[in-house]
C-alpha cells in the first residue's frame, strides 16, 4: 500500500497558517494586561508558533529529501 | 518595546500571508530566503521577544494585584503605619515600586522563576477551575523565609550594625528564627483588619 504523498507547498500554507493564527493570538495576549493572558501566550500562542515553524522546517527536509527511486 | 514587537509581528504576519496564497513562490532562490526568514527566524525572534516580555510584565506589581485575590494585598502596600513592613518598603522605595511583590516574594534560587510560574500558574488553577482561595486564607508553602530578607539587607550597613541583628545573626541566617514571625516585624500584610486602616494618599 502507497502512502499519501505530502505535498511540500501544502505544508507551506498550513505552517503559514499556523504561524499567522498564532502571532496574532500573541498581539492579542501583548495587548491584554491580565494573568490569563500569560497562560494563551505559553499555551496556546508559542504552542502555534514553534508548530508553525516546524512544520516550515518538516516542508524543507521533504524538498531536501533525495526522490523516491520506484516513482 | 512593546511597539517594536508588535511591527516585528505585523512584518512576520505580512510575509506568512504571502505564502499562505502563493507558496509557488518558493521556488525561486531570492523567495526561498524570504520564506525561511518570514517563516522561520522572524517567528522565532517573535517568540523569543513575547516570552521575554511577558515574563518581565509578570514581575510588575499591577500585574500580581490585577489577580481578584491578590487585590487586598496590592492595597495593604499603601498603608499609613510605618510598622507595617510591606507598606514601608514600598512607599519608600525601599524595593522598587513597580516589582513591590516580587522583589520581596521571587525565590533567588537557581530554578527560583520557574518555581514562582508554577506556583502562578497553580494559583490561576485555582482561580478559574477550582475554587478560588480566601484571600486573608492564602499562606506561602513554608513560611516567608528569611533568605528572602537577606537577600538585599545582608551586607547593609545600618541592617549589620544593628545590635539586635548582630546577636542573632546566625540564627536569621539558619532560618531559626523568623524575622517576621518572632515580635519584632510581624506586621505584613495584615488584610484581616484592612477596614481599620489609615491609608497613605500619594497625591495628597
Amino acid at each position: 500500500m502507497k502512502a499519501p504523498k505530502i505535498n511540500s507547498l501544502r505544508l507551506l500554507q498550513i505552517s503559514s497558517g499556523t504561524l499567522i493564527l498564532g502571532l496574532i493570538l500573541e498581539v492579542v495576549t501583548l495587548l491584554w494586561f491580565h494573568p490569563l493572558s500569560f497562560v494563551l501566550f505559553a499555551f496556546v500562542a508559542a504552542a502555534l508558533i514553534g508548530l508553525g515553524i516546524l512544520i516550515y522546517l518538516a516542508a524543507l527536509a521533504l524538498v531536501a529529501a533525495p526522490p523516491d527511486r520506484q516513482s | 518595546m512593546i511597539g517594536a514587537l508588535i511591527c516585528q509581528i505585523v512584518l512576520s504576519i505580512a510575509l506568512a500571508t504571502i505564502f499562505l496564497f502563493r507558496p509557488s513562490l518558493t521556488s525561486r532562490t531570492g523567495w526561498k530566503i524570504v520564506a525561511f526568514i518570514g517563516l522561520c527566524v522572524l517567528p522565532a525572534l517573535c517568540l523569543i521577544g513575547g516570552m521575554n516580555l511577558h515574563v518581565q510584565r509578570s514581575e510588575t506589581t499591577r500585574f500580581c494585584t490585577s489577580c481578584h485575590v491578590m487585590v487586598p494585598y496590592g492595597r495593604s502596600l499603601d498603608i499609613d503605619d510605618a510598622a507595617h513592613l510591606p507598606a514601608q518598603h514600598f512607599q519608600n522605595h525601599r524595593v522598587p515600586a513597580d516589582k513591590a511583590c516580587y522583589s520581596c516574594h521571587a525565590d533567588y534560587g537557581i530554578y527560583g522563576p520557574l518555581n514562582d510560574k508554577m506556583r502562578g500558574l497553580t494559583r490561576l488553577y485555582l482561580q478559574y477551575v477550582s475554587t478560588a482561595p480566601d484571600p486573608a486564607a492564602i499562606r506561602i508553602p513554608g513560611g516567608f523565609k528569611n533568605a528572602q530578607c537577606l537577600h538585599c539587607h545582608q551586607g547593609a550597613r545600618s541592617f549589620e550594625e544593628n545590635p539586635i541583628h548582630t546577636a542573632m545573626m546566625d540564627s536569621l541566617k539558619s532560618e531559626q528564627v523568623s524575622c517576621l514571625g518572632s515580635g519584632c516585624h510581624d506586621a505584613a500584610h495584615d488584610i484581616a483588619n484592612l477596614s481599620h486602616q489609615k491609608f497613605w494618599n500619594p497625591g495628597k
